[in-house]
C-alpha cells in the first residue's frame, strides 16, 4: 500500500484520498488539487488488485498528465497500470482505435488531423463561403447532435459549411479533434460491448478539472462507468468558479446529474484552504466566487501585505509603457524572480504582439509567450514528439521525462509501421545526444537532427506514408510561423536557442492568455484588456456569470501582487470603443496605488 | 477458454491450412516433415511471450515455397477464441483486444500475426490494370523483405482458410487484380506493440528431447522455484515467526561452536600480527547467515524424489530421463493450478511429442486425468499409440502431399454415433490408418496375409513403400471405417476390397441332388444374395465420394485367385494342406480341371480344412513373381496408390528385369537395353506408353505387361 510522509498532505486531501468509493471534488485554488489528485493515483494504483485492470485519469492537457505521471513515478510508484491523458487521447487509444471495425465511417481506417490542417481546411472553406471567418465555425458535439457557436443570424451559413467540411473530411477518412468525441461517443452507444470490457478494465476513473468537461464527454464517461455495474470508481475533481471554457460546451456537471448518468454513487467532498495567495489577494478573487462556499488562505503568504491595483486609464497607446513599469516594479522593487511574473491577456487579444513589444523594451528579460514557438506545436505529430528529445538536454532531472517521450516516439513509429523491434528508448536517447550540428537555424537544425537520428537508427524516414506526411506538414507549419515571426520583427526566433527555449522550464517573464493560466501559479499577475466584450466574450449567454469565472482565473493566479488594467481607447467596431469589464468597474475595493 | 481454431495461410509447408481445437486434449498426428513443428512455431509465434519479439520478423523463407514467386504474398497465421465472456472481469483486457463483438456479446476472439506488403507497396499494386502481368511483374522485381511489415490484429471476421477471401484481401495474382481499399476491416483491428496479447494468458511449451536436467539446474528455468516463489508470498508471517526464530538459533548455535570461534580468534590474531594494531580492522567475525525470509529460504529447497529402490531418494540428476521428465510436466501442470489462482484466465501447454519424454502409458493416464478447467494442451505425436488415448474429435492429421502439407479432421462432420463407431475401433494396430497416405481395407484373413506378399513379389515394393495402409476391419463393417475418407475429413484415397460372393456352382435345382446339395446350393445362393446387397450398398456408399472406392472379388479371395490363373501355384502348397496321397491327387486333379465348380470348391475346401488364415499363409509360401494378382486387387490398389509415381514405375520394372534375369532364360543384353529404356523413362525422355511398348517388346511374357496395361 502507497504511504506519505505526515507533511505531504493536509487533513482534507487525506480525507478526499482516504474516501472509499467515488468521490465528487470542488477544489478551490492553491488548495493542491493536482497534489491531492496524484496521490489519490498513486494510492489506487497500490490499491489494484490484478495485473489486468487500470486505472485511468483524464486531464484536461497533456502537459498536465505529463506532470502527474512524472510526480507519480517520483514517489516511486510503478505506473505500468496507469493510463493518463486527455480526453481525445482517451477516446481515440481505448475506443476509437481498439474498435475502430465497429464504425461504418473507421472501420478503413482513420487519420486524426490536428488542430493546424483543421484550421487550414476551414480557412479554405470560408474563402468559399464568403463572410465567414474561421472564428465563425466553432461547434462542438454534443450526445443529440451539435452546437454551433456563433451568433444565431451566421448559424445556417455556417451549419452549411461544416456539412461540407465533414463531408471532406469522410471522404478523406479524417477525424478531427472534435470527430473524436463524437464517434467515440457513437462508438459507446451503439456497442454496448466496449463500455462493459472498459468498464471491467478500468478500476477507478480520474477526471481532472470537470468543470471544462463537455456533456457528451459526461456521456462517454458516464456509460462506461455505468457498464462497470459499481466495479469502477470515480473520482472527480475541478471547481465551477473556473470553468472558463462554456463557449466550446464545457460545464460543472452537478454531481446529481452526473450520479444519474454514470450510476454512480458519489461522496461530495471540497478542498477550501488556499495555500498559494495571500489573504487579501483571497479576500480579492472571493468577489468572483459564484459557489456558496467560502475559502480561506492558509499558506505561507497568507500574511503578505499584498498589493492589488486596478488601473482603466491607460490609454492603449501607452498600455506596453504601463506593462514594463509593473514588472519592473515587481522585479526591481519587491524582488520578485522574473519566472514568477506572469501577463495575462484575453484570448482575442494577439498577444504574440504583446510579447514582442515587450521583449524589445525589456531587452534584459527573456519571455515566453505565444509569439514565441517557432515551430508547430503540434503534440500528435511525430517530428514534434522527435524534436521535443532533440531540443532537451541530457541531464539528470530531464531522464525520466526524456524516456518517456523517447517511448512515445517509438510508439509512434510502431503505429506508423516502421519495425522498431530493435529501438530502446536508451538507444533512441543516445542516437540524440550524440548528434553534433554547428548550425545556428532553429529548422535547419531540427531537420538535420532527424536525418541523423535516422541514420543513426538505420531507419528510412521516406518509407512510411504516415512520416512523410508528418514531415511535411512540421516542416510546412515551422515555416509559415517563423516566417511570419520574423515578418513581425522577431528576427531572431530562427535561431537553435529559440527553439530549445521551448521546452525550457520556465525561466523567463510568461506572457500568456487567460485560457493558458489555468492551473499555474505566479507572484505577481498583471493582467490587461480587461474589457467588456472580451472579459467577458461578446458571444456569451451569461455573460455575468462568464466575467466572474475569468477574472476569478486571472485574480486566483496570483500568490502576491496583482494588477488589473481596463485600457481606454481600444477600438471596437467602427466608431466605438471598448469600456472596462462591467463587473470589475462595479466592484468596490480599495486598491493600492503602485508608485 | 480455449483456441478453437488455427489458420495457417502460405507460411512454410502450409499453403492452406485449418486446424481445429476443442475444449481440453488436443493431437496432431503426422509423419516426420508434415509440419508438426511448424504448426506449434505458428502458435508460438501469436501465444509465447518467451519468444524473442524478432521472431515476428518473418522472412522469405517462410512462405510456402508452393506459392512459387513470394513478393507481394502475405503470410497470415490466425488463431481464433471460443467460450469468452464480456462478463468475465478477467477476461476484459484480452478482449479488448482481440474479442469479436457481434449483436451486443462478444461471442469469440480472434488474434493474427499477419506478414504483408506495407501501404506503398499494396497501393501501387492496386493502381495496377487489370491483367497487367508486365507492370506486376516489374513491381513484384522491386520488393524486397524490408517492404513488409509484421502486423498483429484482433477482432477479424475474415475467414482466411477460403483461397476467395484471401484473393479479395491481398489480390489475385493470375488475373492482376488488387483490391484498392488498403484497410479491410476483415482483418481486424490492429493490436499495438506494446499491448501483449500473450502476457493475458499462461503458455508453456515442452519441446520435444529437451534436456530437464539442465531446466531444473538454471535458476530461471526451474520450474519448482517459480512455484515456490508464487507460494513465498502469501505466507503468514506468524505462521513463518517460529520457523524465523529456529533459523536464528541455528546461525547462534553454528557461530557458537569452539571451531568456528577459533578460527575467527586465529584470523584475528594474524591480521593484527601482520598489518599492526593500527592497520587491522576494528571488528571481525563469523557469522551464518543463513537467510531467515520466507523466500530466500524456499529458494534453498530442492526436490528428491524416490524412483527405484525403496528408501532412496536421489535429486533430479539421479533420475532417468523418463522420470525426469515426468516431474517437470507435472510440475508445469501444477504451475497451472497455480497461475489459475493468479488468475491467468486461460492456459495453453503445447507439448512436442511427449513421446519422447515420458513412456507411453505414464502420458495416456497425465493427460487422461489432466482436468483443469481453462487448460488446454495440444500436443503432437508420431505414435500410433498414444493417438489411441485421444478423442477422434480432438484429432488433427497432418498429412503430406509433396511439399504441400494438409491437416485433416478425421470427425468432421460426423454425428455422434459414427464418432462413437470409430473411437471404438481406433485400437492401437488399427489407428495407423490416421498416419498412412492412403488405405487399404480388407475384410478377412487371407487378404490382410497374402496382399503385401502378392505386391512385394510381382511389382517389388513393399506395402510401407507405397505408403499405403492395409486395414483388416474383420467383421466391423466398411462403412464404419470408410466414413472417415471424405472431402470434408481425411482426404487420402481408401479402397475397399470384398468379396461379391457369386456362386460358383449351378444353383438350378436338380431332382438327383443329395440333401447335402441342396443345402450347399442354398447356402451359397444365400451367400450370393448377400453378396450383391452388399455390392449395390458400397457402391451406394463410395458414390460421388472421390477419396473411396470399392473393389469386388467375383466370387471368394480364393477362387478368384485360381481363377486369374494360378491354379499351379496353389497345387505346390498341396502336401502342406494333405498327406494322404489319393486326397492329393484328387485336389490335384481339381484345381486344374479348369472347371470352376471344381477347383472353387475344391479350394475353399482346403482353406477350411486347415483355417483360412493357415491357409492363407501356406500360399504365400507359393507367391513368386510370376503369380497373376487378381484384376479387383490391381484396380483396388492403383486407386488407393495414385498417381503412381515415375519413379515407383521404373523401381517395378528394375524388380521386374531381376525377376527376368533370374529366370535364366533372357540374354542380359536384353535386360541391358530393357535398363536404358527405364533411365531414359526415368529421366522424362520417353512417356508411360513407350516404356511400356518397349517392355512389351522385350520381354512379352512378363506379367508386368498386363498390369501396366491398365494404367
Amino acid at each position: 500500500m502507497f504511504v506519505w510522509n505526515v507533511d505531504d498532505l493536509n487533513a482534507d486531501q487525506v480525507k478526499a484520498i482516504e474516501q472509499l468509493g467515488s468521490v465528487f471534488l470542488t477544489a478551490c485554488p492553491g488548495s493542491g488539487k493536482t497534489r491531492t489528485l496524484t496521490y489519490k493515483i498513486a494510492r489506487e494504483l497500490s490499491l489494484l488488485t490484478s495485473d489486468k485492470q487500470r486505472v485511468v485519469a483524464i486531464t484536461y492537457t497533456h502537459r498536465a498528465a505529463d506532470e502527474i505521471q512524472e510526480r507519480i513515478e517520483r514517489l516511486g510508484v510503478d505506473t505500468s497500470q496507469l493510463w493518463i491523458g486527455t480526453i481525445h487521447s482517451f477516446c481515440l487509444e481505448w475506443i476509437l482505435r481498439p474498435y475502430a471495425i465497429y464504425h461504418p465511417e473507421l472501420k478503413h481506417g482513420f487519420r486524426v488531423i490536428n488542430a493546424h490542417d483543421t484550421e487550414r481546411a476551414l480557412e479554405l472553406l470560408c474563402s468559399q463561403h464568403c463572410g465567414l471567418r474561421t472564428f465563425d465555425c466553432g461547434h462542438y458535439f454534443t450526445s443529440t447532435g451539435y452546437v454551433i457557436s456563433c451568433p444565431d443570424w451566421k448559424q445556417a451559413r455556417v451549419d452549411a459549411l461544416l456539412q461540407q467540411y465533414w463531408a471532406d473530411l469522410r471522404a478523406n477518412r479524417q477525424v478531427d479533434f472534435e470527430m473524436i468525441l463524437a464517434y467515440a461517443y457513437q462508438l459507446v452507444r451503439d456497442v454496448p460491448s466496449i463500455s462493459i470490457l472498459l468498464g471491467s478494465i478500468f478500476a477507478t476513473v480520474l477526471v481532472d478539472e470537470y468543470q471544462d468537461t463537455k456533456e457528451i464527454q459526461y456521456a462517454i464517461l458516464g456509460a462506461i462507468l455505468k457498464a462497470s455495474k459499481g466495479k469502477a470508481k470515480a473520482f472527480i475533481v475541478g471547481d465551477p468558479n473556473q470553468a472558463i471554457y462554456g463557449s466550446l460546451g464545457g460545464y460543472a456537471i452537478a454531481p446529481a446529474e452526473f450520479s444519474a448518468l454514470s450510476g454512480v454513487a458519489f461522496k461530495e467532498m471540497d478542498l477550501s484552504v488556499n495555500y498559494r495567495s495571500s489573504d487579501r489577494i483571497v479576500t480579492y478573487f472571493e468577489n468572483f466566487n459564484q459557489l456558496t462556499s467560502r475559502i480561506s488562505a492558509g499558506g505561507k503568504y497568507k500574511t503578505f501585505p499584498s498589493l492589488i491595483s486596478y488601473d482603466y486609464s491607460t490609454n492603449r497607446d501607452a498600455l506596453v509603457a504601463e506593462v514594463v513599469r509593473l514588472i519592473r516594479y515587481n522585479i526591481e522593487t519587491m524582488g520578485v524572480p522574473p519566472n514568477e511574473v506572469c501577463i495575462v491577456g484575453p484570448q482575442w487579444l494577439p498577444l504574440a504582439g504583446m510579447t514582442r513589444q515587450l521583449v524589445a523594451a525589456l531587452p534584459d528579460y527573456s519571455f515566453s509567450g505565444p509569439g514565441m514557438v517557432p515551430f508547430a506545436r503540434d503534440i500528435d505529430n511525430f517530428w514534434y514528439k522527435l524534436a521535443r528529445i532533440i531540443l532537451t538536454e541530457a541531464s539528470p532531472q530531464l531522464y525520466i521525462r526524456r524516456s518517456r517521450w523517447a517511448g512515445e516516439v517509438i510508439a509512434a513509429l510502431d503505429l506508423a509501421g516502421i519495425n522498431s523491434a530493435e529501438i530502446t528508448r536508451k538507444s533512441l536517447l543516445r542516437a540524440s545526444n550524440g548528434i553534433f550540428s554547428a548550425e545556428t537555424d532553429g529548422l535547419k537544425y531540427l531537420l538535420e537532427c532527424f536525418d541523423a537520428i535516422f541514420a543513426a537508427l538505420e531507419v528510412d524516414r521516406r518509407s512510411s506514408p504516415m512520416l512523410v506526411e508528418h514531415y511535411e506538414a512540421f516542416v510546412e507549419g515551422s515555416q509559415r510561423r517563423i516566417d511570419k515571426l520574423v515578418a513581425d520583427g522577431a528576427t531572431a526566433i530562427a535561431e537553435v536557442a529559440m527553439f530549445r527555449k521551448v521546452f525550457d522550464e520556465k525561466t523567463g517573464i510568461t506572457v500568456s492568455t487567460i485560457h493558458g493560466v489555468k492551473g499555474t501559479e505566479f507572484e505577481a499577475v498583471i493582467a490587461f484588456g480587461l474589457l467588456e466584450g472580451m472579459v467577458p466574450h461578446f458571444n456569451e449567454n451569461d455573460k455575468i456569470a462568464a466575467a466572474n469565472k475569468l477574472l476569478y482565473v486571472i485574480c486566483s493566479r496570483a500568490k502576491k501582487n496583482l494588477h488589473l488594467i481596463s485600457e481606454v481607447g481600444r477600438q471596437r467596431w467602427q466608431n466605438n470603443v471598448y469600456q472596462p469589464t462591467d463587473i470589475l468597474l462595479a466592484c468596490s475595493f480599495g486598491y493600492d496605488q503602485i508608485p | 477458454m480455449h483456441i478453437s481454431k488455427l489458420q495457417l495461410v502460405n507460411y512454410r509447408n502450409f499453403a492452406r491450412a485449418t486446424v481445429k481445437f476443442e475444449k481440453g486434449v488436443n493431437t496432431i498426428i503426422g509423419e516426420n516433415g508434415s509440419g508438426k513443428t511448424n504448426l506449434f512455431r505458428a502458435i508460438r509465434l501469436l501465444l509465447d511471450d518467451n519468444l524473442l519479439r524478432m521472431a515476428h520478423r518473418l522472412d522469405e523463407r517462410d512462405f510456402h515455397r508452393g506459392i512459387g514467386e513470394w513478393r507481394g504474398h502475405w503470410i497470415i497465421i490466425s488463431l481464433e477464441f471460443t467460450d469468452v465472456s464480456q462478463d468475465e472481469t478477467i477476461q476484459s483486457l484480452f478482449l479488448h483486444g482481440a474479442g469479436n463483438i457481434t449483436a451486443a456479446t462478444v461471442d469469440r476472439a480472434t488474434y493474427n500475426l499477419i506478414f504483408r506488403p506495407k501501404a506503398t507497396i499494396r497501393q501501387k499494386l492496386g493502381e495496377l490494370t487489370a491483367g497487367d502481368h508486365a507492370g506486376l511483374a516489374a513491381l513484384r522485381a522491386e520488393i524486397s523483405l524490408a517492404d513488409y511489415e509484421t502486423i498483429f490484429t484482433g477482432k477479424s471476421s475474415a475467414d482466411f482458410g477460403d483461397p476467395n477471401v484471401y484473393r479479395s484481401l491481398v489480390g489475385d495474382f493470375d488475373a492482376v487484380t488488387f483490391p484498392t481499399e488498403l484497410t479491410p476491416p476483415d482483418i481486424g483491428g490492429i493490436v499495438p506493440g506494446m499491448f501483449s496479447i500473450a502476457r493475458e494468458i499462461g503458455f508453456t511449451f515442452v519441446q520435444a528431447l529437451r534436456d530437464v536436467v539442465a531446466e531444473f539446474q538454471n535458476n530461471r528455468t526451474n520450474p519448482l522455484l517459480t512455484l515456490l516463489k508464487g507460494k513465498s508470498g502469501e505466507i503468514d508471517p506468524t505462521a513463518f515467526a517460529p520457523i524465523s526464530a529456529l533459523v536464528s538459533n541455528l546461525n547462534d548455535a553454528i557461530e557458537g561452536l569452539d571451531d568456528v570461534r577459533e578460527i575467527r580468534t586465529d584470523i584475528r590474531d594474524t591480521i593484527t600480527d601482520a598489518a599492526g594494531e593500527t592497520y587491522s580492522p576494528k571488528s571481525l567475525s563469523i557469522r551464518s547467515d543463513l537467510s531467515d525470509e520466507a523466500d530466500r529460504l524456499f529458494q534453498s529447497l530442492k526436490l528428491f524424489v524416490g524412483e527405484s529402490e525403496v528408501g532412496y531418494e536421489g535429486g533430479i540428476h539421479e533420475l532417468s530421463l523418463g522420470g525426469a521428465n515426468l516431474i517437470y510436466l507435472t510440475l508445469k501442470l501444477l504451475e497451472f493450478k497455480y497461475q489459475k489462482v493468479k488468475q491467468t484466465f486461460a492456459n495453453f501447454l503445447v507439448v512436442e511429442e511427449p513421446e519422447a519424454h515420458i513412456h507411453t502409458h505414464i502420458q495416456k493416464t497425465l493427460f487422461d486425468r489432466l482436468n483443469y478447467d481453462d487448460t488446454q494442451i495440444i500436443y503432437s505425436t508420431h505414435s500410433t499409440h498414444i493417438s489411441e488415448v485421444s478423442n477422434v474429435e480432438n484429432i488433427n492429421i497432418l498429412g503430406r502431399d509433396g511439399g504441400v502439407c494438409e491437416v485433416f479432421q478425421p470427425a468432421a462432420g460426423l454425428d455422434r454415433g459414427q464418432i462413437g463407431n470409430i473411437q471404438r475401433y481406433l485400437d492401437a494396430v488399427r489407428s495407423n490408418l490416421l498416419f498412412a497416405k492412403s488405405v487399404l481395407l480388407v475384410e478377412g484373413d487371407a487378404e490382410e496375409i497374402l496382399l503385401p506378399v502378392l505386391i512385394k513379389q510381382v511389382l517389388g515394393l513393399s506395402l510401407d513403400e507405397l505408403g499405403i495402409s492395409l486395414i483388416n476391419i474383420r467383421s466391423t463393417g466398411f462403412e464404419n471405417v470408410g466414413v472417415l475418407f471424405h472431402d470434408q475429413r481425411i482426404r487420402k484415397n481408401c479402397a475397399i476390397i470384398t468379396d461379391l460372393d457369386q456362386a460358383f456352382m449351378d444353383l438350378t435345382p436338380d431332382p438327383l441332388d443329395s440333401d447335402a446339395d441342396i443345402e450347399a446350393k442354398k447356402r451359397a445362393l444365400g451367400s450370393q444374395t448377400s453378396g450383391a446387397a452388399r455390392a449395390s450398398r458400397l457402391n451406394a456408399f463410395c458414390h460421388g465420394n472421390p477419396w473411396l472406392t470399392a473393389h469386388f472379388a467375383q466370387h471368394t479371395f480364393e477362387v478368384d485367385f485360381i481363377l486369374a490363373g494360378n491354379s499351379a501355384a496353389v497345387v505346390s502348397v498341396l502336401n502342406d494342406v494333405y498327406s494322404d496321397a489319393g486326397t492329393i491327387a484328387q485336389a490335384k486333379a481339381d484345381l486344374e480341371s479348369g472347371d470352376i465348380s471344381r477347383y472353387g470348391a475344391r479350394v475353399l475346401t482346403m482353406a477350411k480344412h486347415v483355417g483360412k488364415g493357415w491357409f492363407a499363409i501356406i500360399l504365400g509360401k507359393a507367391i513368386t513373381p510370376d503369380v497373376h494378382i487378381p484384376n479387383y486387387i490391381l484396380t483396388a490398389l492403383f486407386s488407393a496408390h495414385r498417381p503412381v509415381t515415375i519413379e515407383t514405375l521404373a523401381s517395378i520394372l528394375e524388380h521386374r528385369l531381376k525377376v527376368q534375369l533370374a529366370s535364366g532364360l533372357v540374354f542380359p543384353a536384353q535386360i541391358d537395353a530393357m535398363r536404358d529404356h527405364i533411365g531414359r523413362f526415368r529421366r522424362g525422355e520417353i512417356d508411360l506408353a513407350a516404356v511400356r511398348a518397349e517392355m512389351l517388346t522385350a520381354f512379352p511374357g512378363d506379367r508386368i505387361n498386363t498390369i501396366l496395361a491398365m494404367l
